[in-house]
């Protein structure tokens, strides 16, 4: 019996060295000021639209790779490495090495991708989304009805 | 011939899933919930019912970028258990209905729904939280799961109206299939939160209330609403209440409602429910 593949859909970052990771190569995406709009219909709120997952598709892969356990090992042990392997741009790898989610979510990678980097940098579904506040873990704690620690 | 007896509606977060595994239901956080799980696992042991057509979405799990169905049918007979990244959880495989799910694409085909048929659909805890909320710690899974994926998460996403219109396809569909089944329709998803952005960790009990209120009464006024609409009460994420009106369109216009509870847990508001089908009784 064969073993069955661990994920599914062709494009994903398979790991550091992995040549057949991408292929395409998208143009630089020039939003419309309509999808723009559409994209932030009120402040503080984003949606992911087709330009801007076009944009961000590597970025995306990236995290989607981390389904993966080799990939969460080997980017824990020299993310770096991983993030120039996985050939991301330089402003992708700042945003990745600032652990600054909310410009990951405003630049087209979707928040559940997000959530899969942030979870293997060491930020549950609360720190992530605390920072995305520009508060502290324990400011957000302040404003909500419940709280449990995890 | 097939009928809907019921709607159920339940809340999909990971986190209810990892307290199902924890067997956490009695603590202080988590009980408000669980007792709200406890009316629906009665009634589903009283009714046993053959089938649940559970409506959810794939969170990048299965998808991913290169194909966003808007509405996808999983057909397989067994459907395996994703690992999303924090390991697989240690549940039985799920069992499809091949039969019936041909029935069913192939009918809403016909009937102006284009869903995408997938073979293979490892499920994520948009299926497995609340199957397994409401079935905790089964050997082996009492009724078959006919998953319909929704996409809510990359835009464009169908129309509050279309997913109800899906739901009422759904319903003319079971109703034309050959063999005696007893089917649940079940909803999932949280009522509003957002969890991305400035606004993360919207919620607004107030809202949630009157969409439950009038999902049982007065579905057809919330198919009107626009995802913007949504989104500005609910939150970002809130537009995955579409999947309750899927739910909600496989019924009639007269439902009993068997029951209802609501949460206002961390970051999402928690609604469940059962509707009994008044002209398709359950017994």
């Amino acid at each position: 019996m064969h073993a069955r593949p661990r994920l599914f859909g062709r494009a994903y970052y398979a790991g550091p060295g992995d040549g057949r990771a991408w292929p395409y190569n998208f143009r630089k995406t020039l939003l419309k000021q309509s999808e723009r709009d559409f994209a932030n219909p009120i402040p503080g709120s984003y949606l992911l639209t087709v330009s801007l997952a076009q944009q961000a598709y590597r970025l995306s892969a990236f995290c989607r790779g981390l389904m993966l356990p080799a990939n969460r090992a080997a980017f824990k042990a020299d993310e770096m490495r991983c993030l120039r392997d996985a050939g991301l741009s330089d402003a992708e790898i700042e945003m990745v090495r600032a652990r600054d989610w909310l410009t990951m979510v405003r630049y087209g990678v979707n928040h559940f991708l997000v959530f899969r980097l942030a979870g293997v940098a060491g930020d549950n579904l609360a720190a992530a989304g605390a920072r995305m506040r520009g508060e502290t873990l324990e400011q957000f704690a302040s404003t909500r009805r419940v709280w449990e620690e995890r | 011939m097939a009928r809907i007896v019921a709607g159920m509606g339940s809340p999909h977060a990971p986190a209810v899933g990892a307290a199902v595994d924890r067997r956490d239901e009695e603590s202080a956080y988590w009980k408000p919930l669980f007792d709200g799980y406890k009316p629906m696992r009665a009634w589903l042991e009283r009714e046993k019912p053959d089938v649940i057509i559970l409506f959810t979405n794939d969170h990048f799990t299965s998808f991913f970028l290169d194909v966003i169905p808007t509405f996808a049918i999983a057909v397989a007979d067994r459907h395996e258990i994703a690992d999303e990244g924090w390991g697989k959880r240690d549940l039985p495989e799920v069992p499809g209905h091949t039969e019936l799910a041909w029935h069913l694409s192939k009918t809403l085909v016909d009937d102006g729904f284009d869903l995408a048929v997938c073979h293979r659909l490892p499920l994520d805890h948009g299926s497995l939280s609340p199957l397994s909320a409401l079935m905790p710690h089964v050997q082996a899974w009492p009724v078959r799961v006919i998953p319909i994926l929704v996409n809510v998460l990359h835009f464009p996403i169908p129309s509050a109206a279309r997913c109800f219109e899906l739901g009422r396809a759904m319903r003319r569909a079971v109703a034309s299939f050959e063999d005696d089944l007893k089917v649940v329709a079940l909803g999932t998803g949280g009522l509003s939160h957002q969890l991305t952005g400035e606004r993360f960790g919207l919620i607004d009990p107030a809202w949630d209330a009157e969409f439950l209120d009038r999902l049982e009464t007065d579905p057809r006024s919330l198919a009107r609403l626009s995802h913007r609409e949504l989104i500005e009460r609910g939150g970002t994420e809130s537009v995955e209440m579409i999947m309750w009106l899927c739910m909600r369109g496989t019924l009639s216009e007269r439902v009993r409602r068997a029951h209802r509870n609501y949460y206002h847990a961390t970051l999402t508001g928690y609604g469940q429910v059962i509707f009994e089908d008044l002209e398709n009784v359950p017994r």
